[in-house]
């Protein structure tokens, strides 16, 4: 619990930095929808880069296992 | 058509002429909904042509009405303003409208990873969803089903998903709230008609208590995001939402729905079949009768609303016979059993909804017309109220003329049990308070319903007290 916590921590802080890096001077109003569309393009390099990791998962452990020496079972591809 | 979706319709539909728009079909200029000579329409204007020819050219309609997650049209040659209309659809009808809100958690779940499906599809195809409205999602066959064929549009490379926020609030948000806190908190949609606002959803799921990545991003710092941009605009050369980004968002927001889970405790409803006054006899004895006047009545019998269903056993009777019920209870726990076993059974003919009759859905949306009240969707050409008036009538004091006068109003035939003072559930209920229900006698419940209703049957269960009956609406 507290090593999530501490991962919550250092991550609310890079991500509070990244979202008041934004100047606030130079908008006018808009929908609400705009903290959306910001979030996305905020978080869009981490939340591919996970899915990036996720799809070649079993190269990565296979690589990794080579390196070790060992074997990894194949596992089955996602259905979509 | 059945004829209750024929009533749904008629009820639905607004206006003088002979084609009456939908009231509910009016945000998206895309296109709308009308009905004409009873016929479910849908108008596709010229300004969605290049959306709509891509859903078609590009196979992704084919793709996705074969895996059954888009509603199949067919189009057709109505006369129309052709400045206007580019095509109209004739979609094939679902049997019954529900809503968000009376679904149970599994339900809500199932179409939130339907609608995460057709994203993902629309994707390969070069299209996106540009709305992501639980309300476009229905059951049909026991499976979620996109209605909405005018959601699509073609996919602007870099663009941010314009439903993003949409589908947190329809979706996410009310679900971490039904898994981490409490599955009444379902209701919230109820109240917000366009999904539980993304801050709300926040501060009701304390991140400390509840810490999952993948909400911490698209409920908590969503909701900061929100409050930090609220009233300002992107500014011109930002950055742009790679395709990878987009599809890790997609994926990380299934990945987010598909681990919640809600384990419920045992509700005193849950285990109203294995502990209550039936003796197995008795229980028996009454599913036989009602499976009898079934069978007597399905040629006639196309829809049934089964009014505190449980876990649907005598929903389930209605339904093995090919009749399309509705099994409707006011326990979100009996709800979710009662649709998983559906899930497992593969079960088409059964929707199972979260209902309480002291307090049915009312009409909602924009003049009340956006979203249709329980009776507006009716009439049922059949109800079953089994054990259900001694808790009208006790537990919520509501007189037998009230109670006789909604049923009338909501079913043309009904199966109804009437439960006596001495039944031990009955007793149960007055144990703790005055008995004020002098009027409570069977007597004067074949005399309240006797004014809308006609008797067609009447059998007595044996061992119990109980009486069951099969009535008429009176015309």
């Amino acid at each position: 619990m507290k090593q999530r916590l501490a991962h919550a921590a250092v991550l609310i802080t890079i991500l509070a930095v990244c979202l008041c890096l934004f100047p606030t001077k130079a908008y006018a109003y808009l929908d609400p929808g705009a903290g959306s569309s910001i979030l996305q393009l905020l978080i869009a390099s981490l939340l591919g880069a996970l899915y990036a990791a996720k799809l070649h998962w079993t190269r990565i452990k296979s690589f990794l296992a080579k390196c070790r020496g060992t074997s990894v079972p194949t596992r089955k591809k996602s259905r979509l | 058509m059945t004829e209750s979706t024929a009533t749904v319709l008629k009820h639905a539909a607004i206006g003088g002429s002979s084609d009456r728009r939908l009231p509910s079909s009016f945000r998206d200029p895309g296109g709308f909904l009308f009905v004409r000579d009873g016929i479910l329409y849908r108008q596709v204007n010229r300004t969605y042509q290049r959306h709509y020819d891509l859903l078609q050219d590009s196979g992704l309609y084919k793709e996705l009405v074969s895996r059954g997650l888009l509603i199949p049209h067919e189009e057709v040659l109505l006369d129309s303003d052709s400045q206007v209309a580019y095509k109209t659809l004739k979609p094939e009808v679902v049997p019954f409208v529900s809503y968000p809100y009376e679904w149970s958690f599994s339900q809500l779940q199932d179409t939130a990873l339907a609608t995460l499906q057709v994203q993902k599809l629309a994707l390969r195809f070069g299209m996106s969803l540009k709305d992501a409205s639980a309300y476009n999602v229905q059951f049909r066959s026991g499976r979620p089903v996109l209605i909405d064929t005018l959601s699509f549009e073609r996919y602007a490379e870099g663009a941010p998903w314009v439903a993003y926020r949409q589908f947190c609030q329809h979706f996410l948000g009310p679900l971490a709230l039904m898994s981490c806190v409490d599955a009444r908190l379902g209701q919230l949609l109820r109240i917000h008609v366009d999904g539980v606002p993304i801050d709300l959803a926040s501060r009701l799921l304390s991140w400390r208590k509840y810490f999952s990545f993948s909400q911490f991003i698209h409920l908590h710092l969503h909701a900061l995001a929100q409050r930090r941009f609220s009233a300002k605009a992107r500014p011109t050369g930002f950055r742009r939402l790679s395709r990878a980004g987009f599809l890790g968002l997609i994926d990380n927001l299934e990945t987010a729905v598909r681990k919640l889970r809600w384990q419920p405790q045992q509700t005193h409803w849950a285990g109203y079949y294995s502990h209550n006054n039936y003796q197995a006899v008795a229980f028996q004895e009454k599913t036989r009768i009602v499976a009898d006047w079934l069978d007597r009545m399905v040629p006639a019998v196309q829809s049934i609303w089964d009014f505190g269903a449980n876990t649907g056993h005598f929903s389930r009777l209605a339904s093995q016979r090919g009749i399309f019920t509705v099994s409707i209870d006011a326990d979100p726990w009996c709800v979710e059993m009662n649709y998983q076993q559906c899930c497992r059974q593969g079960e088409t003919q059964l929707l199972p909804l979260l209902l309480d009759l002291s307090n049915p859905s009312a009409a909602k949306g924009w003049q009340n017309q956006e979203r249709m009240s329980v009776l507006d969707r009716g009439p049922a050409d059949l109800a079953f109220a089994l054990a259900m008036v001694h808790h009208l009538a006790i537990s919520n004091n509501l007189p037998l003329r009230k109670i006789a006068e909604f049923f009338s109003r909501c079913c043309k035939r009904l199966v109804i049990e009437f439960v006596p003072k001495t039944d031990l559930q009955v007793q149960k209920m007055l144990d703790t308070r005055e008995d004020i229900f002098g009027d409570y006698t069977q007597q004067a419940f074949e005399h309240e319903f006797g004014q809308v209703f006609s008797l067609r049957e009447r059998a007595s269960i044996v061992d119990s007290g109980r009486t069951l009956y099969l009535m008429e609406k009176v015309t």
